[in-house]
């Protein structure tokens, strides 16, 4: 079933929408949500919630994009399922996502309204405009999707090492760009 | 309340739909790289004969050449080669892995030096580049002001007196401890040799087995200079041959030609040999494919020249008469390419010296800008020999030249002897491909900054400059290319 008439279902309020959803994009939830909690039980637990969650925004929202907005409805659920854990276990997957993004925060003292979510993501979006298209690519993938440096070293048929210096690359670039976009407001 | 990693999370979810849908249909695997050139194959070397005024009598021990002692360099750990660290399955044993590189880089950070070392030499590099390669006359010229540095301040050990004192005011000292600590860490920071750089600096001294030398002042050579000491019969074949395989083995093989011409005459008390071997790829390679032939003017008419292609961000210099940029290498120094303008020659630029104000501190210069840079860049392979003896003195190093003035007292008992040759030769190749194996990985270099604006062509297609720094922007080589072809 296309995108379009799945969203149709939501707006018709026919719960079908649910189980469609979960068909076509269920393996791929998982696999972002897998990506930061690490444990198939809590992955699977945060990928209902998005479900649910889903089912209760659209309508209003009409996604333009059904893929990309359900990914981003299960990176957020996701964070939250892994804050409210921490306390209790790390994973170690997402600890070391989250220092190697800390990484990409401006050192600057008025980081707060360049941090402020939609103007981050602007900024970063716009970032990626730069990039060659490569590594527009990678970046999303290992930032976005939550993929393992790994996996995508053997994609890119590449030793893991180089790949890890590809990336510091990228996010000392976001980093500079950041501040760059910082300091000219 | 959220973390600054978890606000750039958020920031990371909500990016536009766009660049989250064609990450998973865009190939990530980066351009290709092609097989890379080595950057620069360079080797310098000088022998300086020390002569007796009068024909020694020979002690007829014969013994023939052997070692008195061998320097021993610092450890150095081998690059770590990640190929290795391959399994067939395609997972990396990052383990084992590490386990190689710690080591290896702490090796090269330990031969690093602050900045600094080497103030007070800027006068030297200006004046005694200008004195060995201006007046070319369209031949390509090179010359190595880090070998010739080592070979004067070690003379400086071999002297005393006025001898001495025109050797440290040449080279900016104040005291020979002085300039025995700075020779020192510039030999330091000049080496590496872990297989994928190799910037080996090595001494040694011949001497004739007739003579008595001062054991005290060999030592110092030995621990502060890293040379060596070789013993033999002044003149024979056999101790010809030791040095010219010394030679030859030193410059890795390149300057074959000019060390088997090499030969001491049985006068000789002592000889100087310093040479300098380096080798390293660009920190990014050029393309072989966009390598073209193109025209080369030299001024007496065009060539044809292979040209080596690049666009990359780069920092690009100019002046009133020069433009200038430069490439990074592996050794963690630079190659720079300065260019004068059109109607302006390489002998004005170096008379001038404002290039080496820029190669010496570039942070410094004013009119630069970070911009995308269009590389052409011919390759070449040069080699020249000349006799430093006549430059030296007109630098105003004179008395170790004069029989009746030179003071050799640290050295030798002997009186009247005296410097009788000083021959420099250098050869300088960048455009040697390399070995096969694309073992050696990219070094990281820093990030960039906002993408360039502009961008500007940068074609070495007449008479230019090179030269090739240490990590410290201490220059090794520099040479004038009129002619690749």
């Amino acid at each position: 079933m296309d995108d379009e008439r799945i969203i149709e279902l939501y707006f018709e309020r026919d719960e079908q929408a649910v189980q469609e959803t979960s068909g076509k994009y269920g393996l791929y939830c998982m696999g972002i949500a897998f990506g930061v909690l690490g444990v198939p039980e809590d992955a699977e637990e945060c990928v209902n919630d998005a479900l649910h969650a889903a089912w209760q925004s659209i309508p209003p929202e009409r996604p333009a994009c059904l893929r990309a907005y359900l990914g981003r409805i299960v990176r957020n659920t996701a964070i939250s399922r892994y804050r409210a854990l921490r306390a209790k276990k790390r994973f170690d997957g997402t600890e070391v996502l989250l220092s190697e993004l800390a990484e990409c925060v401006p050192s600057r003292n008025d980081v707060e309204e360049i941090m402020e979510r939609k103007r981050l993501s602007e900024l970063i979006s716009a970032w990626l405009d730069t990039l060659p298209p490569a590594d527009s690519a990678l970046f999303v993938r290992r930032y976005w999707y939550g993929e393992g440096v790994s996996e995508l070293a053997q994609e890119c048929k590449c030793a893991p090492r180089a790949l890890t210096q590809r990336m510091l690359r990228l996010r000392r670039r976001l980093k500079t760009y950041l501040e760059s976009e910082g300091a000219s407001r | 309340m959220k973390d600054n990693s978890e606000k750039m999370y958020d920031g990371v979810t909500d990016i536009r739909d766009d660049l989250v849908e064609n990450a998973k249909t865009q190939n990530i695997k980066p351009p290709k790289m092609k097989r890379p050139w080595w950057t620069a194959v360079i080797a310098a070397a000088l022998v300086a004969a020390i002569f007796a005024g009068e024909m020694l009598m020979p002690g007829g021990t014969g013994v023939n050449a052997y070692a008195i002692s061998e320097a021993t360099y610092p450890e150095m750990a081998q690059y770590p080669d990640e190929y290795l660290y391959m399994h067939a399955d395609g997972s990396f044993d990052s383990e084992g892995f590490s386990a190689a590189f710690d080591p290896w880089f702490e090796d090269v950070q330990a031969q690093r030096r602050p900045d600094g070392y080497a103030d007070g030499l800027e006068a030297y590099f200006k004046r005694s580049t200008e004195q060995f390669l201006s007046g070319a006359e369209g031949e390509n010229v090179t010359y190595s002001p880090l070998n010739v540095y080592m070979a004067l301040a070690m003379f400086a050990e071999l002297t005393d007196g006025e001898s001495r004192a025109q050797i440290l005011s040449l080279l900016g000292a104040e005291s020979i401890e002085e300039l025995r600590q700075q020779a020192n860490d510039v030999w330091n920071a000049s080496y590496r040799d872990d297989g994928a750089v190799a910037s080996i600096l090595a001494s040694s001294l011949w001497l004739n087995q007739d003579v008595e030398f001062n054991q005290e002042t060999l030592d110092t050579l030995a621990e502060n200079y890293y040379a060596s000491s070789y013993s033999g019969e002044m003149g024979s074949d056999d101790f010809n041959a030791a040095l010219q395989d010394w030679l030859d083995k030193q410059t890795g093989g390149l300057l074959s030609d000019e060390a088997g011409e090499v030969e001491l005459d049985p006068e000789t008390v002592l000889a100087l040999a310093t040479t300098v071997y380096f080798r390293s790829k660009w920190t990014s390679e050029f393309n072989e494919d966009n390598t073209k032939t193109d025209v080369f003017h030299t001024a007496s008419g065009d060539v044809d020249a292979e040209f080596m292609h690049a666009s990359r961000s780069a920092s690009y210099y100019w002046q009133e008469r020069f433009s200038a940029s430069y490439m990074g290498l592996e050794s963690g120094g630079r190659m720079w390419f300065i260019l004068p303008d059109e109607g302006v020659s390489a002998d004005e630029l170096l008379a001038s010296g404002e290039y080496m104000d820029l190669v010496l501190d570039p942070d410094g210069w004013t009119d630069q800008t970070y911009i995308i840079v269009n590389y052409a860049v011919p390759k070449f392979d040069t080699s020249s020999k000349f006799e430093l003896s006549d430059g030296l003195k007109a630098l105003g190093v004179t008395d170790v030249f004069d029989d009746a003035v030179s003071d050799f007292s640290p050295m030798t008992d002997m009186d009247g002897i005296y410097l009788s040759q000083a021959e420099h030769a250098v050869r300088v190749a960048i455009d040697e491909e390399g070995v096969t194996a694309a073992a050696y990985t990219v070094m990281a270099s820093a990030g960039t900054g906002s993408p360039p604006e502009e961008e500007v062509d940068f074609t070495l297609d007449r008479p230019f400059i090179f030269v090739v720094t240490n990590p410290n922007n201490v220059p090794m080589f520099i040479g004038i290319v009129n002619n690749p072809a």
